[in-house]
């Protein structure tokens, strides 16, 4: 696959709405470790927004600044606000109806840029930057032009970044209180956004 | 008709536009509401002045849309009973400010606050809205030069909002309100004492629970634990070891010239508010330092707590020119001005 459509882009966000949909409860009992239990319904509740607003959508930058948009102005919370930066930085590097590799390697390069300017979290602090962090730096490192080998490539780092959180004491926000009682179950955002990546790449 | 007994409510998922409405009703010369839970200056600043805006939960009265008016702050956000009032809101609030001179956000470091803030200034910079922000975390309970990230924004923003708020009427820019206001956030520091706790005037909870004679050192403005808890000692007692704690973060020299505010939180009396205030003062006499601003009033309270905040600065020449001689004119703090 050599050229992202907006539909591919569309048909992506649909099934991390279905898997994450899927997996609600196991994103909340990991979420009810260290914090108060409810990133399941957070992330479907954002995804949801999401999906609606890209479903309107005729072309990538409009479509993403509007997913932003919506998600943030609609939903509160840290959720929406990290998934609303994410498709906002994405469409600060997107236009048109049709990506190349390079364009799909500059909008989700886009999306953690602007991500990375509202949480001063780190690969290591066991949060959801352990998932997208080596996601993007993988989508950027593949050397094919193939968009579904792309993607694979993301989706693999995203699913090993979330595994290795499990070792990961909290050392971030309000999670870090929690220190050692974190060590041994996987960030509840990592293992979501990695959820994402792997549907995205899943979907073509 | 709630289940709370301790309260005069009436619907407890009315309580912020109702006491809002009432509020507004009681200083029309003052204050209007500028939207749901949006409350801003009856006369509005002119536009090429910098707008202040705030955002904060309600429950705390008169904080923080006590401070609306002439010479304070142009806009205040609330959101329901201690909980932020959302990004959406305030957008709606930053859209309502919008100028060219800009808007100057003051965010106290709360989480949802902070979280709110952000969000609402991303997409405010998208539809082209001159905005900036500064945090204030002037709360010392997480331990003296603890970072700035684990520091609550307690009372000290309200002598903020009138430094800001005297200063964007003198027409300082944007970017030289953020330099006047990050001078003042090094240089303040407060810390709270509890003896009661409250109930949420929502769900009828009582918020940490104080044993009777105990007191706790550094409790939050929502009742979450701080420091720890002690027996309780005299106001002299309590003040003195305030002030000890305040002073080892802030490192006044002999000659600084300091303000001194007593907040009561809710349920101690302003008899013994002066108690305490006075052995503050001698506290810093007895150290040199100089009180040029002082103040004893329920500026930020925490429904039927007991206790109150102890707010110290030092200052420098233009705050205390902007607090002490400029024109304010909101329903909870006025100053002639010369």
């Amino acid at each position: 696959m050599k050229q992202l459509t907006i539909e591919n882009f569309k048909a992506m966000l649909d099934t991390a709405l279905k898997n994450i949909k899927e997996r609600e409860d196991e994103f909340s009992k990991l979420d009810a470790v260290i914090g108060d239990g409810d990133h399941g319904q957070a992330i479907v509740t954002a995804m949801s927004a999401i999906v609606a607003t890209a479903k309107k959508g005729t072309e990538f930058k409009a479509m993403l600044n509007d997913m932003g948009f919506d998600v943030m102005l609609q939903v509160s919370g840290s959720t929406s606000t990290l998934l609303g930066a994410f498709f906002l930085g994405m469409s600060d590097h997107a236009s048109g109806t049709e990506l190349d590799a390079a364009g799909v390697k500059a909008m989700f390069a886009g999306g953690l840029a602007n991500v990375q300017k509202q949480t001063k979290a780190q690969k290591g602090d066991k949060t959801m930057m352990d998932a997208l962090i080596p996601a993007v730096e993988a989508i950027q490192a593949c050397p094919s032009d193939d968009i579904k080998e792309i993607l694979e490539a993301g989706a693999k780092a995203a699913l090993a970044g979330a595994a290795s959180t499990v070792e990961m004491k909290a050392n971030f926000g309000r999670a870090r209180n929690y220190g050692e009682r974190s060590i041994g179950y996987a960030d509840s955002g990592a293992t979501s956004w990695s959820c994402m990546f792997e549907s995205f790449a899943q979907a073509l | 008709m709630s289940d709370i007994k301790t309260k005069f409510i009436n619907d407890p998922e009315q309580i912020t536009p109702e006491l809002l409405e009432g509020y507004v009703l009681a200083y029309p010369d003052q204050v209007k509401l500028g939207g749901e839970n949006i409350v801003v200056r009856a006369n509005p600043k002119s536009e090429d002045k910098v707008a202040i805006v705030t955002l904060g939960g309600s429950g705390h009265e008169p904080a923080l849309s006590g401070f609306v008016g002439e010479g304070m702050l142009d806009c205040s956000v609330v959101g329901d009973i201690f909980a932020a009032p959302g990004a959406q809101r305030l957008f709606q609030a930053l859209q309502l400010m919008k100028r060219e001179a800009g808007i100057l956000l003051v965010v106290l470091n709360h989480s949802g606050d902070v979280m709110s803030a952000n969000m609402a200034c991303q997409l405010a910079e998208r539809v082209g809205i001159k905005v900036k922000q500064v945090l204030t975390h002037d709360d010392i309970s997480a331990g003296i030069d603890a970072d700035v990230n684990d520091r609550r924004g307690l009372a000290g923003c309200v002598p903020l909002y009138k430094i800001l708020g005297a200063a964007s009427e003198e027409g300082k820019t944007l970017d030289e309100l953020v330099e006047i206001a990050e001078r003042y956030n090094k240089n303040v520091a407060t810390l709270a004492v509890a003896m009661r706790s409250c109930t949420h005037p929502q769900n009828g909870g009582t918020i940490t629970d104080l044993p009777q004679g105990i007191m706790e050192i550094g409790m939050g403005q929502h009742g979450e634990g701080g420091g720890g808890q002690k027996p309780l000692v005299s106001a002299d007692a309590t003040a003195a070891e305030m002030v000890d704690l305040l002073c080892q973060q802030l490192k006044p020299k002999a000659g600084d010239k300091m303000m001194l505010i007593i907040n009561g939180v809710g349920a101690t009396t302003h008899m013994e508010l002066n108690i305490i205030f006075r052995k503050a003062y001698k506290e810093l006499e007895a150290r040199g330092l100089q009180v040029v601003v002082s103040r004893i009033q329920e500026i930020l309270t925490v429904q039927e707590q007991a206790g109150f905040q102890m707010i110290m600065a030092i200052l420098d020449e233009d705050h205390i020119d902007y607090l002490k001689n400029k024109r304010a004119d909101a329903p909870y703090w006025t100053t002639i001005g010369k």
